[in-house]
């Protein structure tokens, strides 16, 4: 491969060392660049996914240190991208509290990063939608309700079969879930979109009243409306025999979900694997 | 990329600028450098002296780029750095913008860049021209070089001007590439196991693979060319369309074969991405056998590794941690 000689050569030279040339506040090292390109490359990562990639860097660069914590780690890179405008971002999953992390650009002024992937009505159809999730009260929008306005779309005219593949699209790339019929932001959507749909919407919008972050879905106090993820409030009510809303104290009427656990996920996930892979896991 | 217009910002300049910046600071080649035959068609059609004739940041001679091993590259980039040292009147224009302003262009750019790799889309000049440097193209040099730096240092990789003809850039790593990475996480990127599978029969079958001995395989995962499937969606555009053009795959047309059938091959970016070695472990890994079970196979990718190696005396093998100086 001919970039294989320049890269190698890149590498003896270029000290590896942490005052390899950076003015910056943060250590960069080919660990933690490694990481950002997989990270990059793979757009949205579940917890345990960053864990493995980020032993994979280690093994890859510095067999011999120590593998940092993962908050540190990513504290440490993300203090070298502030001055990038760009983070490493970390969020959950709306309906069982996974966490979850993603790359994202914090001066997004636009749905920028899904311009270069669709066209200016695909773009708006997604704006509609969009529109129609945050203004709804669970968070969901139907389907028929998005293609009734297929007509109000820039650009090209869509019809409402094309608009259902578009949307089909949406999915396949992460930035919509469906759920019977019923469309919703997938959680890598909110973590990159958050900042932007904040200031696009700023009256529509939902606030968890436990996190302070953007509520697509969630649970809402019947007295005094207020809103909190399903995670938000397992985490919360954890403990709480009788839960009660934390801004009106009346009694709080809904289901206290679990609290994620990643060892039982993990335990979960292996049985499964078991059954059907054929080849081995590495931990 | 004309000479007349002088607010035009040619992608090959605005390469050489880049990597003798780089140079000087890194002290290694890196950055943007030219292959050597885009080099040929940079000198060939269009005239000297190359390079637009305004040139408000001065940017000193290109030095050979000493990563191309080829001597006719070297006199190229030898006379290119001539003819752009050639006098240029210094345009009186407007004034350049603030530093900053060019620091936000150059970090929208790496973003830009970032994300289109993501894609595995094509990083074209002019969309990067039109989409994100807009009115400061006369700047573009500074804000291509200052972005090449920024992703070599933070991320690790080079923006490489990979066709002076097409004008396309591609974002290579520059860390020592181990094994496929993804590989590492396989099983959270179907698409690579998809992709691999079927670069893994092109190359046991050592020629075309048939489209219909490509579903045959794809059959043991479940896939069929009228299914649509979860995570792929409609795989059989995916592998003719989609991977053809990120360049993973080629589709043709079998020659004097009616009715009409079409066969796969490697793509131009397969073959600088993936090395034979790679799909030997690939092949390993997914039918549990030695990769010396293909014996004709693992010869010519032991050859392969040994002429990479060869190539490049200074590599490490893979999995050395740091320098070994």
């Amino acid at each position: 491969m001919e970039e294989g000689r320049a890269e190698r050569r890149r590498r003896t030279e270029a000290p590896s060392h942490p005052q390899g040339g950076t003015r910056r506040a943060g250590v960069m090292t080919d660990v933690h660049r490694r990481f950002l390109q997989l990270l990059m490359t793979h757009g949205v990562l579940e917890e345990w996914d960053v864990r493995r990639l980020q032993k994979h860097c280690y093994r890859v660069h510095d067999r011999t240190a120590t593998v940092e914590e993962l908050e540190d780690f990513i504290n440490n890179i993300n203090s070298v991208l502030e001055s990038l405008y760009i983070e490493i971002k970390k969020g959950a999953t709306e309906d069982d509290g996974r966490p979850i992390y993603a790359l994202v650009n914090l001066a997004t002024t636009s749905v920028s990063k899904m311009a270069s992937d669709f066209a200016e009505n695909e773009l708006d159809l997604f704006r509609k939608a969009l529109e129609l999730i945050i203004d709804s009260e669970t968070g969901f929008a139907s389907s028929t309700n998005i293609l009734n306005l297929v007509d109000q779309l820039k650009g090209k005219k869509m019809r409402k079969k094309e608009a259902e593949q578009v949307l089909q699209k949406f999915v396949q790339n992460k930035w919509l879930i469906e759920k019977e019929g019923e469309f919703t932001l997938h959680s890598r959507a909110i973590l990159e979109m958050e900042q932007y749909i904040r200031e696009t919407y700023p009256d529509a919008v939902k606030i968890c009243n436990i996190c302070h972050s953007l509520l697509i879905q969630g649970q809402s106090c019947e007295t005094c409306g207020i809103r909190m993820h399903l995670p938000c409030t397992a985490k919360y009510f954890q403990s709480s025999p009788e839960p009660r809303c934390p801004h009106c104290n009346d009694y709080w009427p809904h289901e206290i979900p679990e609290v994620f656990d990643p060892e039982k996920e993990r335990e979960a996930g292996t049985s499964r694997a078991n059954k059907r892979s054929l080849r081995s896991r590495q931990h | 990329m004309s000479e007349q217009s002088k607010d035009v910002c040619d992608p090959n300049s605005a390469a050489e600028a880049s990597n003798s910046e780089v140079h000087s600071i890194l002290g290694v080649p890196g950055g943007l450098s030219l292959p050597a035959s885009q080099a040929a068609t940079l000198a060939g059609p269009e005239s000297p002296p190359l390079g637009p004739t305004d040139a408000p940041l001065a940017s000193p001679p290109p030095q050979a780029p000493s990563e191309e091993g080829d001597p006719k590259a070297l006199q190229q980039a030898a006379e290119e750095g001539r003819a752009h040292q050639a006098p240029s009147a210094a345009q009186p224009g407007p004034a350049p913008p603030a530093p900053a302003q060019l620091v936000q262009k150059a970090h929208e750019l790496m973003w830009y860049v970032l994300v289109k790799d993501q894609k595995r889309m094509i990083i074209w000049f002019p969309d990067m021209v039109k989409d994100v440097i807009g009115s400061y193209k006369k700047w573009c040099r500074s804000i291509l070089r200052r972005t090449s730096l920024i992703l070599a240092r933070v991320f690790g990789l080079h923006l490489r001007l990979t066709s002076l003809h097409t004008m396309e850039f591609s974002l290579v790593k520059a860390l020592e590439p181990e094994e496929l990475d993804r590989v590492a996480l396989s099983n959270r990127m179907p698409m690579t196991g998809l992709l691999l599978m079927i670069l893994s029969l092109i190359y046991v079958k050592g020629r075309g693979a048939r489209e219909s001995a490509v579903w045959n395989v794809l059959r043991i995962l479940g896939l069929r060319p009228w299914k649509k499937h979860s995570t792929f969606g409609d795989v059989r555009k995916l592998i003719t369309e989609e991977f053809v053009q990120q360049n993973y795959l080629k589709y043709q047309r079998v020659p004097h074969v009616e009715p009409p059938e079409y066969e796969f091959f490697w793509g131009s970016r397969a073959s600088r991405e993936i090395t034979k070695m790679q799909i030997m472990e690939f092949l390993a890994r997914v039918f549990k056998k030695d990769p010396q079970a293909w014996p004709s196979r693992y010869r010519e990718a032991l050859e392969e590794a040994r002429a990479l190696r060869e190539a490049d005396p200074t590599a490490h093998c893979p999995r050395s941690s740091v320098s070994e100086d």
